[in-house]
């Protein structure tokens, strides 16, 4: 019993960031389009744009309703505890959501479309900016009593960290949108975001740059963990890791590959993290309340993998059968017409 | 304006506006999924064009439903933890994993064969489509299952304990199968396709009435109707089921329901209140019309009654539901709704068995199109009347006789609530105004009958009778004969 209320919590912490991992990865690159399309004055583009997100978008979001729902199974008092704390933010990501999702249906039926199109581009950007808020919050921490209840104020989310992280992840959903335009358009817009994936490329490296060099300053609690042999090797490689990752994006680009950027842009991603993994482990609540002490009671959690966990590999393949149907570029008015 | 400074109240105000506007769009999807089911299965079979491209249609204003849908329920998954906080902590053990089911079985099957049945038509064969078609139905409906499961259990939480303020399951099954369980299900099952045929049908009609495609639009009008003949009584029936569970598990709330203060006794003829004025200050109906003898009748068909009738003086205060008007009108136009739509689904059934549906006089219906029209909107108003019901009945607890609402919420400022409100009732009716002004765009545009029938080479008869190469004939004349 012992071993399995320290493997349980383990097991969910995986299947938690695993979704959470296909939510930033997927849902990413469609934020990134759509904050994109705010550059683009082109309705024809902008249409291209949504029409290449238009078959997959609700199944991307989806990742994100399901990590809400395992946090809110797995480990209840974290789930109470973070969304309290992160109200605002939360609600800044949702409502940007709404205006991203209805922008899809609305434009297509309306005679004059600035205004869903605007409400797709600053949607996108502010259910982006509610993310990396919300993510900055949490490494930052938590103010909580030693039960695990916030009792922290409405702005606690609110730092000059957190608004570091919000800006890398807008720049990281960028970069990784025009590598999914590099691969799925052609042509002039295809030129157009070689050059933004080669911007967005820099600004993220600076951003990751940053945070990764003021983490250890600031959080007494990290440095301890992150200069102790064996975890000081893991995390002298990453940053070089991702260097070597992001000049391999970068000859790619060079390159005019098509494939190949979006490749890299994701494998960045998987360092990111697992980086993040690996400094917030084994905190769910970081530095204050543990996977352990959070997590539902050990036969929620069996069930739950019973349920949910046996699901994990049918879902990844209709997802996967999702892009292999619609393989190929985007071109005309939508798919199937 | 006290409760504005009340952060409980202003969450459930947010949690009772967010749900009653969110629940219109799934409601659809659930109902017109399993209506595109059956009109793709019938032109398989009978490979007719028009009911592909009846499924084109109505398919549209699937995606129109299914994106506000999306977009509208996920703040609600989000507020169990933003307001809810305590409430999510004491019940994560089982709510929290059944909300994960939910996503997991259901909302993620849907989502990702929408796409291939919205655009899919011409990419994957008739087969894997009309299977994409039926896994979203299968999904949409699935998300019933799982989101009544939860507020069955919130409403008859067995299969565990409480323990030290978080509840703790023994047996999921038993959790999941709890008494309000499958009758809710079913009940809201039920809902969503009556609510759906008698949109479809609705709109069919309003096409019928105006003779754009009247021939085309019977076909669906038909559909629809022998549809609701077995759906209709169905619903009537379920709905007596729930009752009579609320009469078992939740007396407090079946008073509030019928805005009865003292107890009926057993062994006694039991009055039926039909039109009332109830006062919680005097704790009796300042005004009533009832009809003699009807409750026996209603809960165990006879006059009088073996168990008594509690009513609601038996509980404290504090104990028992408010807002008794709310309930009870509530309960009232929602049971008013089904036998309404009951009698326009049986009046339309004996038109039809007269022969009054033939392709030359069903436009000459034109009563009986302007009854269909009327109850388009009827459902959805059931649906959310029968869920004020049942939540604001529910009251004062979350997790009944468990969990107070009051000690549900989350500690949080007021104004963050308030400002929330604020922004969920800016908002929603927003969407919703905008949903029923594009979905009647799409209704007005109609059909769009040049897309091409898959499998079918438009304008190209089976015999090629395309003109070939021009060979001028050389001979002479003499010989062209």
């Amino acid at each position: 019993m012992e071993t399995l209320e320290y493997f349980l919590p383990q097991v969910w912490f995986g299947i938690l960031g695993l979704f959470l991992f296909l939510y930033v990865m997927l849902d990413g690159f469609d934020l990134g389009v759509g904050i994109l399309s705010l550059t683009s004055d082109d309705e024809e583009r902008r249409g291209l744009l949504m029409t290449s997100l238009s078959n997959i978008w609700d199944a991307n979001e989806t990742w994100l309703v399901l990590m809400g729902g395992g946090l809110f199974g797995a480990f209840p008092l974290a789930y109470g505890t973070i969304l309290t704390a992160l109200y605002i933010p939360i609600l800044v990501m949702v409502f940007g959501l709404i205006f991203r999702a209805v922008a899809f249906e609305f434009r297509e039926q309306a005679n004059r479309k600035f205004f869903w199109n605007f409400a797709f581009g600053a949607g996108s950007f502010t259910a982006a900016l509610g993310q990396g808020f919300a993510l900055g919050a949490v490494l930052k921490g938590i103010n909580v009593d030693s039960s695990g209840h916030f009792i922290g104020g409405t702005w606690d989310w609110l730092t000059w960290q957190s608004v570091l992280v919000a800006l890398t992840l807008i720049q990281g959903y960028v970069l990784i949108g025009s590598a999914y335009l590099v691969w799925k358009t052609e042509g002039e817009l295809q030129e157009t975001h070689y050059k933004t994936a080669k911007i967005a490329a820099w600004t993220t490296m600076l951003g990751a740059i940053f945070i990764t060099i003021t983490t250890p300053i600031f959080y007494e609690s990290a440095r301890s963990k992150l200069f102790e042999p064996p975890l000081v090797f893991v995390f002298a490689a990453i940053p070089v890791l991702g260097i070597l990752l992001v000049s391999r994006l970068l000859s790619s680009l060079e390159r005019r590959e098509e494939r190949a950027p979006f490749i890299w842009t994701i494998l960045i991603f998987v360092l990111t993290f697992l980086g993040l993994a690996l400094v917030v482990f084994p905190y769910i609540i970081p530095t204050r309340i543990t996977i352990y002490e959070a997590a539902a009671d050990p036969s929620s959690l069996v069930i739950m993998i019973i349920f949910i966990g046996f699901l994990i590999p049918v879902m990844l393949f209709y997802n996967l059968y999702q892009y292999v149907v619609f393989r190929g570029k985007v071109s005309g008015k939508a798919y199937g017409e | 304006m006290e409760f504005l400074s009340d952060t409980v109240v202003l969450s459930r105000m947010q949690f009772a506006l967010t749900a009653i506007i969110h629940m219109l769009w799934p409601t659809l999807t659930t109902g017109v999924g399993i209506y595109l089911v059956m009109v793709e299965g019938i032109w398989l079979k009978t490979r007719n064009p028009d009911y592909y491209h009846h499924a084109r249609f109505w398919s549209k204003l699937y995606a129109l439903n299914f994106g506000i849908g999306v977009a509208t329920g996920i703040p609600m998954e989000f507020q169990f933890g933003t307001n809810w906080a305590p409430f999510s902590e004491a019940v994560g053990n089982f709510f929290g994993s059944v909300i994960g089911f939910e996503a997991s079985w259901a909302f993620m099957l849907e989502a990702a064969f929408l796409g291939i049945m919205l655009f899919g038509w011409e990419r994957v064969n008739p087969a894997i489509h009309y299977l994409s078609t039926i896994l979203v139905a299968v999904g949409a409906n699935l998300s019933t299952v799982w989101i009544l499961t939860a507020s069955s259990w919130m409403q008859t939480p067995t299969g565990g304990e409480m323990v030290n303020g978080k509840f703790i399951v023994h047996d999921y099954f038993q959790a999941i199968l709890n008494p309000f369980a499958a009758t809710s299900v079913l009940h809201m099952f039920f809902a969503t396709l009556e609510t759906s045929l008698f949109v479809v049908g609705g709109i069919s009609a309003w096409y019928i009435l105006n003779q754009r495609h009247a021939n085309f639009f019977a076909k669906s009008f038909k559909i629809a109707l022998a549809a609701a003949i077995v759906v209709a009584p169905l619903q009537l029936y379920m709905g007596h089921l729930s009752a009579e569970q609320v009469y078992l598990y939740q007396p407090a709330k079946l008073a509030a329901m019928e805005a009865q203060w003292e107890t009926l006794p057993a062994g006694q003829p039991a009055n039926w209140s039909l039109v009332s004025l109830p006062n919680e200050k005097t704790q009796k109906n300042d005004w009533e019309i009832s009809i003699p003898n009807a409750l026996g009748y209603i809960l165990e068909f006879k006059k009088d009654l073996s168990a008594p009738v509690r009513g609601l003086k038996e509980w404290q205060p504090e104990d028992r539901p408010h807002l008794v008007g709310l309930i009870y009108y509530c309960f009232r136009i929602m049971v008013g709704i089904g036998f309404f739509l009951a009698a326009v689904m049986g009046f339309s059934i004996l038109c039809w068995l007269l022969g009054k549906f033939s392709a030359e006089k069903i436009s000459e219906q034109r009563w009986l199109m302007r009854a269909w029209m009327f109850a388009a909107p009827l459902g959805f108003i059931a649906i959310d009347t029968g869920w004020i019901v049942r939540c604001v009945g529910r009251q004062p607890w979350t997790l009944y006789n468990q969990i107070r609402t009051v000690d549900s919420a989350s500690h949080i400022p007021a104004s963050n609530v308030l400002t929330s409100l604020t922004g969920f009732a800016l908002v929603y009716p927003l969407l919703l105004v905008a949903s029923l002004y594009f979905g009647s765009r799409i209704v007005r545009r109609g059909p769009d009958f040049d897309l091409p029938v898959p499998g079918i080479e438009i304008d190209r008869p089976a015999v090629d009778t395309a003109p070939g190469e021009f060979v001028p004939d050389e001979r002479p004349v003499e010989a062209q004969q």
